[in-house]
């Protein structure tokens, strides 16, 4: 027919924006209207007309037609409905208990270790951070190329003070150094005793129990101590102006009782002394040097130089001017640490022990976020799977007028309220874990209900866990179509089968990264252990000279020389785990510019090469034949190539050393004198004419009889000190002990996270197994074997896996090959590791499904064809 | 009985399709207007008033049989229900009462 059309462009408008359920009329209705008028007043104005009609029936104008029918909807918190969701969901968990279980056990695992971790991580960060000024604080730190220390010249907390108006204050502290404190009776040796100024306690908020503030740290005889050392010594608290005698030597008054050390200040100590008293015989305090890096120094900065970072670099500035300008000519760089930094941010040598790293922060934090996740995916993948059992339920409740958002409300309260009855079974297991966790991280953690923050927190991963991992279930079931499920026409779609088996393959990815990081964590540490140092380092034994032994080391090496047991023996300036000296004042031939590099310099005996079996590359050791050794040096092959010089020319060339001028008479074979952390630096050996520390090298089976023997001889010239030895093995060990207890950590974590993950694959193995009764059983009638059906039901997992398998082993090395980065010497990351890692994930998820498959493949097809 | 507030708009669409008898939809009613009044109302007034009448539950309307002429389209043809007509009869006895209230000069003055 001819009739006149309005404009499409117009008409696909209206269809585009007008309410669906009225379209139809609407259309047909300015249709007729269009041609009405077109036929009364002609087009244009037909036109005119038809537009501003579709405009009035278009939004927001239009009014929206309702559905036909509309009924009230009831409140969906009405008590009536809560107590039916309260009711519902307790009948689900009573009447699947295998299931209930499963879920439960997983997540409060999950919860238990995320809450573990986070305990750790909150412990670390929060380190330093009690002080009131902890922002304004900075410790002054100095680097020369590679090399960066923790320390600082003596002088120069005073003289930044004096001239730099945005110094506040400083206070300089000295390393520590142990002592042998004597009250009465006891007699014990204290390691971590400090020198500090006597601004100490105001400059840091170490709250002081008794005795004054300001006056505490004035009197040269005077020390603080804390409240657990009074305790040790006087049996209480109130200790004030008693004495302690100090090395058999000093006196001192106690002049003030410290508040336990907070465990998370990187500070660790348990008695103070003012650095006036260490001023009467330090050289460097006596002459305020500059050139000498030997103590720690802590600067307060006004508060607008601490917030702004240019400000700092200024301030580095004119210190590194102001340093020069003292006339000294090391090339060295001064860094600003901010004391909240030090505890995790801090890879410098030269300082005090104990230090965290943050990387390990950051990886448990993650994983500690993964472990919740797969928990999370546990739940979901076994609630979804289920959700077949709840169609009908689901069904119901939309056939009596349940809308969408109530059924929402409902799989989330519910699954809130699995979540929250797994935190409380999760704080059980932290509480009972505590004590092993803290073994592990060498960590006081507790964890206090009462307190605000931490209670919050854990409601908070109460309810994110359960939001979460409600989420999708919640939405899933409250999509279903009554009519389609009442039939009992439902099918698990392939959208929802994708999604499962995407949180599998999730849950796998994440095992198996964690089980290559913990492979890769021992493989490293075991190389370490094992890697060639360059001295034999078992069976020796080392006796530090204390006291009185300094003095006598003459009767000292003659009764160790005298005994066959000791008489293989060496005395060395410090133990190859910490070497702490070094100079950068060394002058050679061919040298081109003074001062660049720091030489460690070690002290050892004409014994040393013997005892330490290590190995001379050219020329000779230290002899007792030759006089002219105390001006001999000898270096290893590191600083030979340092200095640029050869095996074959390096014996014989003048070397100084300080203001010592003299020759090289060996070169010695590199071997490492500080933890492998550190690449090799160049070294030069001096012979040694002060002690240090008595290395003797014992048999194999000897050790005890050894022992008894310094003990006796330790007795005999050093009566007024205990005897201290040790076994620079086990130190050495101890030298890696973060490492330690990352693989420790790491090990319990992965073993959990697979753990969760195999309840989760142990569910949907009996749900998948369930689902194939009937198929199972015709399989059977037709001539199955066993072994036919349970690879007909591991086959599906095993595609996952591998899926998993291909998706972590990329991730699995790019990550720990950045963890070892952080070493000098590192293990190779070899493929077998991530295949080793694969193979066991795969058998423990096998090993998991085993269970229901064989049990499925066992049942008599008569039994499970036998219904309807 | 529930009084439901009727507009001026309202009772005039109303009263249209009363009239129509059965062949009430938006075109017809449109077409009633502006004959009746000289009102040019836009097709969104109607279409709105319609569907509100039938919220207020004044009308009920249902969609009639496949039609030749607007492209098969089918009109959605609206009825009065009993509550319709109550409430229209209420109006007009309202108004009755009103007017014989009225004083008889005013009614002369209005200039009828």
């Amino acid at each position: 027919m001819n009739t006149p059309q309005p404009p499409r462009w117009a008409k696909t408008l209206l269809r585009w924006l007008h309410p669906e359920n009225t379209i139809e009329e609407v259309e047909g209705d300015l249709d007729e209207l269009y041609a009405y008028a077109c036929k009364r007043s002609g087009k244009t104005h037909a036109l005119l007309r038809y537009l501003l009609n579709v405009l009035t029936v278009l939004p927001p104008f239009v009014r929206r037609r309702g559905g036909k029918t509309q009924y009230d909807q009831p409140f969906s918190l009405s008590p009536d409905m809560l107590k039916n969701y309260f009711k519902i969901a307790w009948r689900n968990i009573v009447r699947q208990k295998a299931y209930s279980l499963l879920n439960i056990a997983g997540l409060s695992i999950g919860m238990a270790c995320s809450i573990l971790i986070l305990l750790w991580v909150q412990n670390e960060l929060s380190y330093d951070r009690f002080h009131t000024r902890a922002n304004q604080l900075f410790r002054l730190t100095c680097s020369a190329g590679d090399f960066k220390a923790a320390v600082s010249p003596a002088g120069m907390a005073r003289g930044l003070q004096a001239q730099l108006p945005q110094v506040k204050g400083g206070v300089r502290m000295s390393k520590p150094s142990p002592m042998l404190f004597e009250v009465g009776e006891k007699k014990v040796e204290e390691k971590r005793v400090f020198y500090a100024d006597s601004n100490f306690l105001e400059v840091f908020s170490f709250p002081l129990l008794a005795g004054n503030t300001a006056t505490a740290l004035s009197d040269p005889g005077a020390i603080l101590i804390t409240e657990e050392t009074a305790r040790k010594y006087y049996g209480t608290a109130d200790a004030v102006g008693k004495t302690v005698r100090i090395n058999n030597h000093d006196n001192f008054t106690i002049a003030g009782v410290l508040a336990n050390t907070p465990s998370n200040s990187h500070l660790q100590f348990d008695a103070i002394i003012p650095m006036k008293t260490m001023a009467s015989w330090n050289w460097d305090l006596k002459n305020d040097t500059w050139g000498n890096f030997n103590f720690y120094t802590y600067l307060e900065l006004d508060e607008k130089t601490a917030a702004s970072g240019p400000a700092r670099q200024k301030l580095l500035q004119q210190i590194g001017k102001m340093f020069k300008a003292h006339g000294e000519t090391i090339k060295i760089d001064f860094q600003l640490q901010p004391l909240t930094d030090i505890h995790l941010h801090s890879n410098l040598q030269i300082d005090v022990p104990g230090h965290g790293n943050i990387q390990y922060v950051n990886v448990f934090f993650i994983v500690a976020i993964f472990i919740l996740a797969v928990a999370c995916i546990n739940f979901m993948n076994l609630a979804t799977a289920r959700s077949e059992r709840r169609a009908k339920e689901v069904g119901l409740r939309k056939v009596v007028g349940a809308n969408r958002y109530q059924l929402v409300f409902q799989f989330l309260g519910e699954s809130l309220m699995f979540s929250f009855l797994s935190l409380v079974i999760a704080i059980g297991i932290v509480y009972l874990l505590l004590p092993v966790f803290t073994m592990l991280t060498e960590k006081t953690l507790a964890i206090h209900l009462l307190d605000g923050k931490l209670l919050m927190s854990l409601l908070g991963i109460a309810v994110l866990t359960g939001l979460v991992s409600g989420s999708y279930p919640a939405l899933f079931l409250s999509g279903f179509a009554p009519v389609k499920v009442l039939k009992g026409k439902m099918r698990v779609a392939g959208g929802n089968l994708l999604f499962r088996n995407a949180l599998v393959v999730t849950q796998f990815v994440v095992a198996i990264v964690l089980l290559v990081g913990t492979a890769v964590v021992y493989k490293q540490l075991d190389f370490i252990k094992k890697r060639n140092l360059g001295f034999d380092k078992s069976n020796l034994l080392y006796l530090p000279m204390t006291g009185e032994l300094g003095g006598k080391q003459q009767a000292l090496k003659t009764s160790l020389a005298q005994n066959p047991l000791t008489e293989n023996f060496t005395v060395i300036s410090d133990l190859p785990t910490k070497l702490e000296s070094g100079t950068v004042d060394v002058v050679w031939d061919g040298q081109i510019s003074r001062n660049q590099v720091v030489f460690p310099s070690l002290d050892v005996d004409e014994n040393f090469i013997k005892v330490f079996k290590s190995q001379v590359l050219a020329g000779r050791g230290f002899d007792k034949m030759f006089l002219g050794d105390s001006s001999s040096y000898m270096i290893n092959e590191k600083a030979m190539q340092v200095m640029g010089m050869n095996i074959n020319n390096a014996v014989g060339k003048p070397l100084t050393f300080g203001n010592t001028k003299g020759t090289i008479i060996g070169v010695v074979k590199d071997f490492h004198f500080k933890s492998l952390q550190y690449a090799m630096e160049p070294l030069i050996l001096r012979l040694n004419k002060w002690g240090g520390v008595v290395m003797v090298r014992t048999t194999a089976g000897n050790n005890e009889q050894t022992i008894k023997a310094l003990e006796k001889i330790n007795q005999r010239l050093n009566p007024a000190f205990p005897f201290t030895f040790g076994f620079l093995d086990k130190d050495l060990d101890n030298l890696y002990r973060s490492e330690q207890q990352m693989g420790g950590i790491f090990n319990l974590f992965a073993g959990l996270a697979i753990f969760i993950s195999c309840l989760g694959l142990y569910g949907l193995s009996a749900f998948m197994a369930e689902q194939r009764t009937k198929e199972i059983g015709v399989r059977k009638v037709l001539g199955a074997t066993v072994a036919g059906v349970v690879g007909l039901l591991s086959q599906d997992f095993l595609k996952l896996i591998v899926i998993a398998i291909v998706i972590a082993s990329p991730i699995a090395w790019y990550a720990m090959n950045k963890w070892l980065q952080g070493f000098a010497y590192q293990t190779t990351l070899e493929w077998w590791v991530i295949g080793l890692a694969a193979i066991l994930a795969t058998g423990i998820a096998l090993f998991t499904i085993s269970f229901q498959s064989i049990k499925a493949a066992l049942t008599d097809p008569v039994k499970s064809l036998r219904s309807e | 009985m529930r009084r439901t507030y009727l507009g001026e708009f309202e009772e005039l669409v109303l009263l249209m399709i009363v009239i129509l008898d059965g062949d009430a939809y938006g075109v017809t009613v449109s077409h009633e207007i502006e004959q009746h009044t000289g009102r040019v109302v836009t097709f969104g007034a109607v279409h709105n008033t319609l569907i509100r009448l039938e919220e207020k539950g004044f009308v009920t309307s249902e969609l009639g049989g496949a039609t030749t002429e607007r492209g098969g389209r089918r009109k959605r043809l609206f009825k009065v229900t009993t509550l319709g007509r109550s409430a229209l009869a209420d109006i007009q006895q309202l108004r009755n009462k009103l007017w014989k209230l009225m004083p008889d000069a005013t009614l002369k003055l209005s200039g009828i």
